[in-house]
């Protein structure tokens, strides 16, 4: 027991809490025999309050690694805070929820805080080991959450889809890593990236390195659902209940890219130039294709969905190929233009499955013609939801449009024009399935359908508008507090 | 016996477990497809690093490897029961409710 494990278990303090309140969770929910789920929602809230508050408490510390593996920085702590705070806005959906049921609460907050616990080692870790491990305890989480209504046959038939395809990809994710390893005999991210062996093999053989680099993406682009890797969205989150919908599509989802973002920024940014840097462009290439395909697929796909459920599934496939033209671009720019677009993400995506939460909640279906007239009966919570539309679209005065702004300055300075042009003509095509939602809300005739009050549920999703119009306004902090983050990568995947 | 036998087995591996994931219509295939690519991996995890030598990181990632391949079996098992048990099948495609 010497000070190095002290200080250690300091870094992990989040984590410790995270598991804590898990386990706090659980024994509550068998100890109150199932009759008090509040009270579980309550104690799974106040840990994630902790959770974030040593969180703040690492804010300004100089990156450091705990243990040789867990990366203690900024850009860790931008994924992990945003991931805290969506997990907090799920678990009140799961209380406001009128479909969710209330048996079994204590392992539905145990699962949910466990998948947090997966993203919060998966963000911070330069050790692939460990980063696998996090991916798998996040994945294993989720299919459990996605087929917790047993009884529910939707519900079981998308928890099977997701454990084919999770299993699938960890292990083409697994097996590339271990090529990986093979080429360079470490494991680290920086130590690879710093290989001798790595840049030799990278010059003279490149075939097995583009081999494994290509596998482990693949691993990564079915977390972020990017085609060709995302036929499970779809399914999975129309069976899933829709807080975990939530949760996938959120917090899940950015996870994703913060691994991705971590792997590619240790191998390949800023070595312009050599031959890792080289392979760093093609590498950027391929990312900008598969970002065209993966956008198209999800426009497309969401325009003919009579399920809003559905139609939010294939818009954040779409959104994900936004996202990849800020990674395409391999540069520092492009970087932080995707994980501004991610802060954003968050808010317009979270507040949209707020909104649905409340009126499968009102209406007991998830169709688009069902919410005819409802904008008369809720009006707050639907001009919300309107806000979140024009956001998700990309107009202006929104967070949505800033953030694609930047990435499609990022794009258009690193030679990804087309990929720009692309996006921007998807964007258009997405108006259209946006709006109908808004001309349901507004313009339809009112069905006799009663929209019964949740000034909750309604307060919470208001406050998740306010920002997305809000930060759209005031752009300045969310953009230094991503730059920042990245800034402070590189220093801390060396140990 | 030289790395390359390793390797040449591994690939082989991995390739039937794709194979197996891709042709198979039972789920439980599938699963046995998902748990070849994984012990793929594992071997070229040890083969590499008696080779290559230097630390036990790849021995340790093949340990824990194992460990995640039996977790995962338990989650995808309990799944694929609660499947049968609403389907009265563990094929996937007859559990179609999902779809355009």
């Amino acid at each position: 027991m010497n000070n190095a494990y002290l200080d250690g278990l300091a870094s992990i303090a989040p984590e410790i809490v995270l598991t804590v309140t898990a386990l706090g969770a659980l024994v509550l929910d068998l100890v109150a025999k199932g009759r008090d789920s509040v009270r579980v929602g309550y104690l799974t809230l106040a840990g994630l309050a902790a959770t974030a508050w040593f969180l703040f408490g690492q804010w300004g510390q100089p990156s450091h690694t705990a243990y040789g593996m867990v990366a203690i920085d900024q850009f860790g702590n931008f994924f992990k805070l945003f991931s805290t705070a969506a997990l907090a806005i799920v678990v009140l959906f799961v209380m406001h929820d009128r479909r969710e049921r209330r048996h079994g609460i204590g392992e539905y907050y145990f699962l949910l805080l466990g998948a947090l616990i997966g993203i919060f080692f998966m963000v911070s870790t330069g050790n692939l080991l460990l980063m696998v491990l996090g991916f798998e305890l996040l994945s294993l989480s989720s299919y459990s959450l996605s087929g917790f209504h047993k009884g529910n046959r939707k519900s079981a038939e998308a928890s099977m889809k997701y454990v084919i395809f999770g299993g699938l990809s960890t292990g083409i994710m697994v097996y590339g890593i271990s090529l990986l390893y093979g080429l360079t005999g470490t494991i680290d991210l920086a130590k690879m990236a710093g290989s001798a062996n790595l840049v030799a093999q990278v010059s003279s053989n490149p075939i097995p390195f583009g081999i494994a680099t290509v596998l482990v993406l693949a691993g990564f682009a079915y977390k972020i659902s990017l085609a060709p890797f995302h036929f499970w969205t779809p399914d999975v989150y129309e069976g899933a209940p829709t807080p975990v919908t939530a949760f996938l599509a959120v917090a899940s989802k950015a996870a994703g890219f913060g691994a991705l973002l971590r792997f590619l920024g240790a191998l390949f940014l800023d070595q312009g130039g050599t031959p890792l840097g080289e392979y760093g462009t093609r590498v950027g290439t391929m990312l900008a294709l598969l970002a065209a395909v993966t956008m198209t697929l999800g426009n497309l796909a969401a325009l003919r969905q009579p399920s809003l459920k559905r139609m939010l599934a294939y818009s954040s496939i779409a959104h994900a190929g936004y996202v990849m033209i800020g990674i395409a671009c391999m540069t520092r720019g492009g970087f932080t233009a995707a994980m501004y677009y991610l802060a954003a993400y968050y808010f317009m995506n979270l507040g949209a499955f707020g909104f649905l939460v409340y009126f499968e909640g009102v209406t007991g279906s998830d169709t688009v013609d069902s919410l005819k007239g409802m904008g008369f009966k809720a009006p707050l919570i639907s001009m919300v939801m309107v806000a979140f539309l024009v956001s998700l679209t990309g107009l202006p005065p929104t967070v949505g449009f800033y953030g694609k702004y930047l990435l499609f300055i990022e794009g258009v300075d690193n030679g990804l024009m087309w990929l720009v042009v692309v996006a921007a003509l998807n964007s258009v095509v997405s108006l259209f399935y946006y709006l109908r939602v808004a001309r349901a809300l507004f313009l339809s005739k009112a069905s006799d359908q009663e929209a019964a009050p949740a000034p909750v549920l309604t307060g919470f999703v208001t406050v998740l508008g306010v920002a997305t119009v809000a930060f759209g306004l005031y752009v300045t902090p969310l953009q230094a507090w991503a730059t920042k983050s990245l800034d402070l990568i590189r220093s801390a995947t060396g140990s | 016996m030289g790395l390359g036998a390793y390797i040449a087995v591994s690939a082989a591996l991995f390739a039937l477990g794709i194979v197996a994931i891709l042709v198979r219509r039972n789920i439980l295939y599938v699963l046995m497809g998902i748990e070849m690519i994984l012990n793929a991996a594992n071997i070229n995890f040890v083969a590499f690093n008696r080779f290559n030598g230097g630390g036990l990181e790849g021995r340790m990632f093949a340990i824990f490897v194992i460990i995640l391949a039996a977790a995962e079996a338990a989650v995808a098992l309990a799944i694929v029961l609660n499947v049968f048990h609403l389907f009265n099948s563990v094929k996937p495609a007859e559990a179609d409710l999902l779809r355009e």
